[in-house]
């Protein structure tokens, strides 16, 4: 069962239960009541007939007539008492036939009384005979009058009774009641946990599993109600995903494969296109070496540029050798002192043979999460770059720092350098694009690719700001990319 | 022992890089006969005495070995493997020669037992000075182990 219905049938369940609870207390209430009115009656009745009594001393002690007239208007209300009665219970409908009974009896001797009455003064001194008779008839009366009394008190007691019973019950139906309600509270949790937590426990702990990655886990059939469709429904997802998942898996291991056959191929391009350009370079050297002095400076001259075209050619391959490197090597992310870095490289850059005058500006203490074997092939690409483009530059100036941007940080390395046109800079980071000459300024155009495929790496940006003869400043960030962020200002000026 | 005694064991199947590695070793003033195998196989065989070699049985082996790693039948690797597991020749100095500069065969190279790893660079000035730091701390400086004789 749904649920739902279940919730509704509950509900539907207290309510009834609720209604005959209600109905319940209300009909021994109504009987509570009954017997209330019941005892009234009888205390009513138990009145008369004492007042009757009185009546009937008073009468036979004083012979007043006035005595005959008030026995008979109360003998007529009892009458009208005991013919109306609202009594139910056998013994008390006997009871109370008893009392009509005796009543009419009574009623009779006082009528044979009131017919004796000496109706004149005259007559009062009666004869023995009547008197005899009077007293005769006044003692069957009293007689009556007390067992009528002595059974009113029975219809009192038992009427008392009948209302003790009838609130005990009220008692009892109201404890049964709660009783009801206190089971059918435990019923409905008992359910609640049966249906509702435990499954969702379940639920819970199979979702963590997935979580935890276990994909295999089988989250077993539910049953017809909405958990059970929601364990279903998460079951199917959970096997679609892992069907996914294993999708990608088998593009990974393709990928792997295609990688792999890459890794080869860059092998073999390392070994196999050097080979040749060694020999170019090698025996062009020999010849200059054994045979240039017979050649014309033109004929040294070819040779010279064969030795400088397969150099160069083995730069090439040796920059694209380290994109490839730096786009499959393994990322070790730790805590990296660029400071300490970028001061090494300005040290061996400052060192090289055709260097030129050069002030390096470098913030202290610049810290950076990455990969410090990347991040050093990045820095040597921007610094080499900076040192390139400052060689025609007099008072050159190289900054290697940092600044706070929207609660990052944007490292910079800025030079006053040839610059470039900002016209070019989507150009800039592509392998193989050149903004410079190469008889300018030399290079492979590889090294701000690394750079960028390094940032990138990273999930980071990278961008430049420049503008021709005034400078070039690249900023960068790690982690996490942001849409197209360029910065306005150029530190180097 | 003479210098004409210390044999080098080149092994090398570019005849380019062959030749030009010998004229570095000229221009370096190594005048030790050096001794071109084609594959890895002809190295070992030249070692150990077999097959082409087998009048070689008794000869001093080589005082150095420049191995490049990409030769056809048996590779610089699987040479130096044999090289080091035999107890003749494993006391020879290998000095690898390659055009390889990938981290891995670097890795291997030298657990293997390689006592030196060089590179060929495309320049042959470069090349040379590589060469001549080769001949005067492999041939001249470092003294070499016992010899001992072949079976």
């Amino acid at each position: 069962m749904r649920i739902a219905n279940k919730e509704r049938l509950a509900t539907a369940i207290v309510l009834t239960a609720v209604g005959v609870i209600a109905l319940a207390v209300w009909s021994t209430y109504a009987k509570v009541e009954d017997a209330r009115r019941q005892r009234r009656d009888t205390a009513e009745i138990a009145r008369a007939l004492t007042s009757l009594r009185l009546v009937s001393f008073e009468y036979a002690l004083n012979r007043h007539e006035r005595a005959l007239a008030q026995f008979s208007a109360i003998s007529k209300r009892l009458d009208g008492m005991l013919a109306a009665s609202r009594f139910q219970g056998p013994e008390q409908q006997e009871i109370l036939a008893r009392l009509r009974s005796r009543q009419a009896k009574a009623a009779q001797i006082f009528d044979a009384l009131a017919a004796a009455f000496p109706r004149e003064a005259s007559n009062r001194a009666d004869t023995e005979l009547s008197r005899n008779f009077e007293t005769q008839l006044l003692s069957r009366l009293s007689i009556l009058e007390q067992d009528n009394l002595g059974e009113v008190f029975r219809l009192a007691d038992l009427t008392t009774e009948q209302s003790n019973a009838a609130q005990r019950r009220l008692l009892v139906v109201i404890l049964s009641g709660l009783a009801l309600i206190a089971l059918i509270k435990i019923t409905v949790s008992w359910l609640i946990r049966r249906d509702v937590l435990i499954p969702v426990a379940r639920l819970q702990q199979a979702a963590q599993q997935v979580a935890a990655g276990n994909w295999g886990f089988e989250f077993g059939g539910g049953g017809a109600d909405e958990i059970g469709q929601l364990t279903h429904d998460l079951g199917s997802m959970t096997r679609s995903l892992r069907d996914s998942i294993g999708q990608i898996q088998r593009s990974n291991q393709e990928l792997a494969v295609l990688n792999h056959e890459l890794e080869a191929f860059s092998y073999s391009v390392s070994h196999d296109l050097r080979g040749p350009l060694r020999s170019m370079d090698g025996f062009s050297l020999a010849l200059l070496e054994d045979y240039g002095d017979r050649l014309d400076d033109e004929g040294r001259d070819f040779l010279r540029r064969i030795r400088a075209a397969s150099q160069r050619m083995g730069h090439l391959i040796d920059d694209l050798l380290g994109l490839s490197r730096v786009t499959r090597a393994e990322l070790r992310i730790v805590p990296v002192n660029i400071s300490a870095i970028a001061r090494e490289l300005a040290g061996s850059l400052s060192q090289r043979k055709n260097g030129h005058e050069l002030r390096w500006l470098i913030q202290e203490n610049l810290e950076v999460r990455a990969d410090k074997e990347l991040m050093r092939i990045a820095l040597q690409n921007l610094l080499d770059n900076a040192w390139k483009f400052t060689s025609k530059t007099p008072d050159a100036v190289i900054r290697i720092g940092a600044r706070e941007r929207d609660g990052r940080q944007v490292c910079f390395v800025a030079d006053n350098g040839a610059g470039f046109d900002m016209a070019y800079a989507d150009k800039l980071f592509g392998a193989f694009q050149r903004l410079h000459h190469a008889d300018e300024f030399p290079g492979t155009g590889i090294g701000l690719a690394i750079v960028q495929r390094i940032v990138a790496r990273h999930g980071g940006t990278i961008w430049a700001e420049s503008k021709v003869g005034g400078g070039a400043t690249f900023f960068f960030t790690l982690g996490e990319s942001k849409n197209d962020e360029r910065g306005q200002d150029n530190p180097a000026g | 022992m003479t210098s004409a005694d210390k044999i080098i064991l080149l092994v090398e199947d570019n005849p380019d890089d062959a030749k030009l590695t010998l004229r570095a070793f000229k221009q370096s003033n190594i005048a030790n006969p050096v001794v071109v195998a084609r594959d890895g196989i002809e190295a070992l065989d030249f070692l150990f005495a077999r097959g082409g070699y087998s009048e070689r049985a008794g000869k001093p082996l080589p005082t150095l070995i420049v191995l490049d790693l990409k030769l056809p039948r048996l590779d610089g690797l699987g040479v130096l493997k044999a090289i080091r597991a035999d107890a003749r020749t494993n006391l020879v100095p290998v000095v690898i020669l390659t055009s390889s500069k990938e981290e891995q065969d670097l890795i291997s190279g030298y657990s293997l037992g390689a006592n030196s790893y060089v590179r060929k660079p495309v320049d042959f000035a470069e090349f040379l000075e590589a060469a001549k730091q080769l001949g005067i701390y492999w041939l001249m400086m470092n003294l070499s182990a016992p010899e001992r004789k072949a079976e």
